[in-house]
């Protein structure tokens, strides 16, 4: 051990002296680190950002959308989905603790005295706040009575009661949407719009009887449904029975496609991370070839190295080196040298995904992993390209390293 | 006691590639503890052969060789570099100095691989280079240093793990005269505090200052005289 030590400390006195073979060696592998070093970081944020937005949309939770998957790139898909499907959902799947009916209706121009805000409308049942685990900070969530009064009632996103309101308390108070007057009851908490992608902040929610009523003139169809499972970890097979339980609901032969479409937290883990794919791929292959290449350079530079310290390689064995001795004192100097470069790599790593943040909203979350994993690629950088020069000097007779 | 070095027809062939070179060719010698020995003999001859093989560097292709009483044929790698680090001081022609270390870690290179660690590795060298008169000197670099100044260090060094054996392959070679005979006269000391010293030169001016002088031609040992 303390030999090892005194080896160690040998090397890292070389490390100092041969300052141009440490410095091209740092530089080479600390740039394949740094890329190894986003790759890892970069893959950690896509997986972090969609178990978060799966957070949000609950990982209990599936959506079924109107329309068949051919016509997802069309705007206005067909419409397909019923209230009573969701009525016969309710009552056929005993886990489905909750079937939440959902419309849509695109911007539509809101006002509070003089202020003017456009905001899509969002049509949902009395358990809004609950189905979409977001809580009401204001006023409270619109109820059931409200659902069949057919009300004009409404919960406003954080922004819209912002933009509206101010510092105004909006709760009571009637604000214009379209041409019709609306009560706000409550105020939801605020999302952030960095997270799911896109603003969430700025919706309006309304009973959804009284957005198809009175906005879309709609008198069955929806456009989504929102289903919580108790059980959330059969999640896979209730999608499947949901499947076959619409397609007979809707009278849909075999050779009919689905004229629906049921997105699962999985699939958004599974958009997510293919988003981030294609950058991880390139950003690897560069890091792997710019390591291989470092690993190479270090490689050479270490051959020549130990051809111009043959006469101390041959001193230090007269003295009573062993083999093993030499072996590890150059192994240790290929292991200081790529373990500065994967420090060096680290920070600069960090630095350039700062950039690459400040250039586009990316994903990226750094751990102690990103460090680790690129410490260990380093690390076996050096021992790789660093054994066959080491155990050439190793393997250095006495006599021909000391016969000059 | 037995002596220090027992050679008994001792063969050295050097292969390179198809053909092999016998460089020794049968060589008898004993060494005495406490002897100042001089080997000479014309370039080529094979006296920095001989003396790698004296001081284990370098094992005979056939015959006997006891150090100490100790077979050293057959000896594994390790164990060589052991029987060297504890036995066994060089001081080569060309001092090889470790350019990017002190004069101190210079001196204290042989402590690094000894088999048990011993206190006072630092108090011993900087005493040896106190010595040797270059206390003043021990944080420098050996390129300040003068060639003589050089060798008196790798002697410091040859001295650090207080070996029985000191062998000394033409240490004066890239000496002036005058640096020379201090260099000697530091040898010959070294011999008067108890270690055995065997020099290879091709100077008879040099080998003037050991006791004996061992003559080899081609590869034997030729006349053996003693004064
Ligand atoms: N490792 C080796 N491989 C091949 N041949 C060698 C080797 N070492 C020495 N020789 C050869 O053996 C012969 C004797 O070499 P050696 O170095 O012992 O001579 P020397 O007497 O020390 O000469 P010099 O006075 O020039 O130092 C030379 O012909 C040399 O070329
Ligand atoms: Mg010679």
């Amino acid at each position: 051990m303390n030999r090892l030590i005194k080896i160690l400390a040998q090397a890292l006195q070389a490390v100092v002296a041969l300052k141009l073979r440490t410095f091209f060696c740092v530089l080479s592998i600390a740039i394949g680190i740094s890329a190894i070093t986003i790759i890892v970081a970069a893959t950690e944020g896509a997986y972090q950002k969609a178990f978060d937005i799966v957070a949000s949309f609950g990982p209990d939770s599936i959506l079924i959308v109107s329309g068949s998957e051919e016509s997802r790139g069309i705007a206005r898909r067909e419409k397909t989905l019923t209230l009573a499907d969701a009525e016969a959902i309710r009552s056929a799947f005993a886990t489905a603790y909750m079937v939440v009916p959902m419309s849509r209706v695109r911007d539509t121009i809101i006002s509070y005295k003089a202020n003017r805000y456009s905001a899509p409308i969002i049509g949902s049942t009395s358990d809004y706040s609950l189905s979409w685990t977001w809580p009401v900070v204001e006023g409270s969530d619109f109820t059931q009575e409200d659902l069949k009064r057919l009300a004009n009632v409404a919960l406003l996103g954080h922004e819209t009661m912002r933009e509206l309101f101010g510092d105004e308390n909006p709760v009571g108070k009637t604000i214009q949407v379209g041409r019709i007057p609306v009560q706000v009851v409550g105020v939801l908490l605020e999302r952030g719009s960095s997270q799911g992608g896109g603003n969430m902040d700025n919706r309006v929610v309304m009973p959804i009887t009284t957005v198809m009523k009175k906005f879309q003139n709609e008198p069955k169809y929806v456009q989504a449904l929102r289903v919580r499972f108790e059980d959330q970890e059969n999640l896979d097979i209730r999608v499947e029975e949901l499947k076959g339980f619409l397609r007979v609901r809707h009278r849909l032969p075999d050779s009919e496609p689905n004229d629906f479409q049921i997105v699962s937290p999985k699939d958004i883990i599974k958009f997510l991370v293919a988003l981030t794919g294609s950058l991880v791929a390139f950003v690897g292959i560069v890091g792997i070839i710019s390591l291989v290449v470092a690993g190479f350079v270090l490689a050479n530079l270490f051959h020549l190295s130990v051809r111009e310290r043959t006469g101390e390689i041959g001193i230090r064995r007269s003295v009573g080196a062993k083999r093993r001795d030499i072996l590890l004192q150059f192994l240790g100097e290929a292991l200081i040298i790529t373990t500065l470069g994967g420090l060096i790599g680290f920070v600069l790593g960090v630095a350039a995904a700062g950039l690459l943040q400040y250039v586009e909203a990316f994903p990226i979350h750094f751990s102690w992993k990103a460090f680790a994993i690129g410490l260990l690629l380093s690390w076996l950088v050096g021992v790789l390209f660093g054994l066959k020069p080491a155990s050439q000097a190793a393997d250095l007779e006495p006599i021909e390293a000391i016969r000059s | 006691m037995n002596p220090l070095c027992l050679m008994e027809d001792v063969r050295k062939t050097f292969r390179m590639g198809e053909n092999s070179v016998e460089v020794l060719k049968g060589i008898d010698l004993t060494v005495e503890r406490g002897e100042i020995a001089a080997i000479m003999g014309v370039s080529g001859s094979g006296k920095s052969t001989l003396m790698n093989l004296i001081g284990c560097l370098d094992v005979p292709t056939s015959g006997r060789y006891l150090f100490a009483g100790r077979e050293v044929l057959g000896l594994a790698d390790d164990s060589l570099s052991e029987l060297r680090n504890a036995n066994i001081g060089f001081v080569f022609q060309s001092f090889y100095l470790l350019p990017y270390a002190t004069v101190l870690e210079n001196v204290l290179l042989p402590s690094l691989y000894r088999e048990r660690a011993k206190d006072g590795a630092e108090e011993r060298a900087v005493e040896l280079l106190r010595l040797i008169g270059l206390e003043e000197r021990i944080h420098f670099r050996p390129n300040r240093l003068s060639g003589g100044e050089q060798q008196r260090v790798a002697i410091c060094r040859a001295l650090m793990n207080d070996p029985e054996l000191l062998l000394a392959d033409e240490p004066t070679g890239q000496l002036d005269s005058r640096t020379a005979s201090e260099i000697m006269n530091l040898l010959v000391a070294m011999n008067e505090r108890g270690k055995t010293v065997i020099i290879v030169t091709h100077d008879p001016a040099i080998a003037a200052y050991a006791n004996r002088i061992i003559r080899i031609k081609d590869g034997v040992i030729v006349d053996e005289q003693a004064d």
